[in-house]
């Protein structure tokens, strides 16, 4: 069903199987996704993941090996793009150098053979929507990399697409804008109530801005979810060390399955309880990887209460204003936690991380998935 | 900062810029010398043969030239429409080589440079060794072609007009395996991006190549039409074959003045006004283009 919000239609976008090889390379790998209508999704993944891949996917730009796309029931896997209302922002903005910024933004509507009228008075209004109405008279080579993507996102914005696509719009801009722009873009997507899907290789930019998230690597999807998902509860050691900053800390430890189950960490015992105990004694798991949140860990000089406890020397302390990070070296491995920056430790410094025991997460030592969640 | 001050040092110091240019300057001389004998001649009442010449300066060669009168008695041996025609067919061949060059490089460096066929590689490569194959080795085979076609399939009165576009093809497709490549060479630098962002706006391909390759490869473009102009302009050897002895354009006309004894009968400051002619759209292009030619050569568009 095609569902509406103001005067713009908004589409779900389903992909069922789709695959793309170039060559015998496998760029995206049996890929099924839903992105819901209206929403602000993320496509997350390193460089090389096959997220840009897969944004093409969508737009018709690449055709699937296998598989199949579709906008609500309406199958466009063979459509070309310009037969799938779509809007497409591009990494590099691929703004029409030999044309004004009017004639950019005017451009979608020309080729549909719109009334000079009506582009003029759209033209006007979306650029004053993304306050750039007064560069009409502009080349893009005179603008800066901030005003050139508002032009670009106006450009794809103007004929109204069913799905807005954007292909790492802020990378080309500078950190400070960038944060700045973030906010408006995500104020300006709630607004048009416009399905967007957004590739990224910034965490922090799909936590900030994403509904939904959707952490690729190798060309699969690792998992998807909302920020708080995907942040909190990562299906595998991937997601969990390729979100949050720093990443969670990740590191193995021997299992003793001799009574009940207990991870055996320098410093303290951890023996989980409940699903997460049955889990590790049926697979009889004697080594498991254990991960933590840095924002987790407790810098503690003794033990005291409850939690789990891993001892430790302190390595080497960065203060960032808000908070430290302080690094410690735990049975030869580097563990980074953040701490306040009362925090008065001192390099070589002998002491205690506290973690809560909800918050300690476990992995497969193989398939390094997420005991908890399998 | 260092990238910067090692792009703004000069490629020479002063002194061996000096020793480049002056021997640069040297090299040229016998060109230099015999074109500006010709110019200064064809407005001169005598040959100007050495700097000693008593110069004296006329345009009565120009007038004598599109009269006609082209002996050294002043005889009318062409009427000035003969002579406007000449210089017509002389437009006429290398307008029509320029156009047919555009629209074959255009598509196939467009093809050869966007899409994924077999034999690309192997096409590529063709083009380079066909435009190392000269014009004159293949004359034989295609004056073969322009006959038994002539004579097959048309008739008498469509003769002269058929020898025309026979000429500016066959003379066109010695010029296009090098434009194609200079063109594919422009088309490169496009980014796909743009090309896309055309079909995601609701364009063809088709669209995209009008609106936005073409407008960025325009001085690819431009390169590609004046060479293929001037080829026709100065071409001889191949309007000499095909076109019938009655049409002329300015390099036969010119061949026709100095060969076979005709040489003696000939005033020289008229026929160095002809000569002037022939070159002028070669100079004109030369000092109207510079810039541009240079950057076709270094292969750039600019962004």
């Amino acid at each position: 069903m095609e569902g509406s919000r103001g005067d713009s239609v908004v589409v779900t976008v389903t992909l069922v199987n789709v695959t793309k090889k170039f060559g015998s390379v496998v760029a995206v790998d049996n890929v099924s996704l839903e992105i819901p209508d209206g929403k602000f999704t993320a496509l997350l993944g390193p460089s090389g993941s096959g997220k840009t891949t897969l944004l093409y996917l969508i737009a018709g730009i690449y055709k699937p090996t296998r598989g199949k796309i579709l906008f609500d029931e309406r199958d466009v896997t063979k459509l070309k793009p310009n037969e799938r209302n779509i809007g497409l922002v591009f990494q590099n903005y691929a703004l029409y150098p030999h044309m004004k910024v009017f004639d950019n933004i005017a451009f979608p509507l020309r080729l549909a053979k719109k009334p000079k009228s009506y582009i003029e008075e759209r033209v006007k209004r979306i650029a004053r929507m993304l306050n750039i109405d007064h560069l009409l008279d502009r080349y893009p080579a005179q603008l800066s990399g901030g005003q050139q993507q508002r032009v670009a996102l106006a450009r794809a914005l103007v004929k109204e697409p069913a799905v807005l696509l954007l292909d790492e719009p802020l990378s080309n801009i500078d950190a400070i804008l960038r944060i700045r722009i973030r906010s408006e873009l995500k104020r300006l997507q709630r607004d048009l109530g416009i399905t967007t899907i957004y590739v990224t290789h910034d965490q922090s930019e799909a936590l900030a801005m994403a509904d939904k998230i959707v952490v690729i690597h190798n060309g699969r999807v690792q998992q998807e979810g909302t920020p708080h998902e995907v942040y909190r509860y990562p299906r595998n050691v991937f997601v969990a060390s390729f979100i949050g900053n720093p990443p969670t800390n990740i590191f193995r430890a021997s299992v003793d399955q001799s009574e009940a189950p207990c991870v055996l960490l320098p410093g303290s015992k951890y023996c989980p309880t409940g699903l997460l105990a049955k889990k590790l004694r049926e697979a009889r798991l004697r080594e498991v990887l254990v991960g933590f949140r840095p924002e987790d860990a407790e810098i503690r000089g003794e033990v005291s209460g409850d939690g789990v406890y891993l001892y430790g020397e302190v390595y080497t302390i960065e203060p960032l204003g808000r908070e430290n990070i302080i690094t410690l070296r735990i049975n030869g491995e580097l563990v980074k936690v953040t701490a306040p920056p009362s925090e008065t430790v001192r390099i070589g410094d002998k002491v205690y991380l506290r973690i809560p025991r909800d918050k300690i997460m476990l992995f497969h030592p193989k398939t390094e998935e997420n005991l908890a969640l399998i | 900062m260092m990238a910067r001050t090692e792009l703004e040092e000069p490629l020479a110091t002063g002194m061996e810029a000096v020793l480049i240019v002056s021997l640069l300057l040297l090299a040229s001389i016998p060109l230099i010398l015999a074109y500006t004998t010709l110019i200064l001649t064809s407005f001169a009442d005598t040959i100007v043969s050495n700097p000693w010449v008593h110069f004296h300066f006329t345009i009565d060669n120009w007038i004598a030239f599109f009269r006609g009168e082209l002996s050294t008695t002043r005889a009318r041996i062409y009427t000035t429409s003969q002579i406007l025609w000449m210089i017509g067919n002389t437009i006429i061949v290398a307008a029509g080589v320029a156009l047919v060059v555009l629209a074959g490089s255009i598509t196939s460096a467009y093809a050869y440079s966007r899409m994924k066929y077999r034999w690309r590689m192997g096409a590529l490569k063709l083009l380079l060794l066909l435009h190392a194959f000269p014009g004159v080795a293949l004359i034989v085979g295609v004056y073969t072609l322009y006959y038994y076609t002539l004579v097959k399939y048309v008739s008498l009165q469509h003769r002269l007009l058929y020898s025309f576009v026979f000429v500016i093809f066959a003379r066109a497709s010695l010029e296009l395996p090098m434009s194609i490549w200079i063109l594919k060479g422009f088309f490169d630098r496009v980014p796909w991006e743009l090309e896309w962002a055309v079909i995601v706006d609701g364009g063809s391909r088709w669209t995209a190549l009008r609106h936005a390759m073409l407008p960025l490869v325009k001085p690819g473009i431009a390169a590609v039409a004046i060479f293929a102009f001037l080829a026709g302009w100065e071409d001889l050897i191949y309007v000499m074959v095909f076109l019938p002895p009655q049409a002329k354009t300015l390099a036969t006309f010119i061949e026709g003045q100095l060969a076979g004894g005709s040489l003696e009968s000939s005033y020289l400051p008229i026929l160095a006004a002809a000569g002037t002619l022939y070159l002028l759209p070669t100079i004109l292009f030369f000092v109207f283009t510079q810039r541009l030619l240079m950057e076709t050569m270094s292969g750039g568009v600019k962004g």
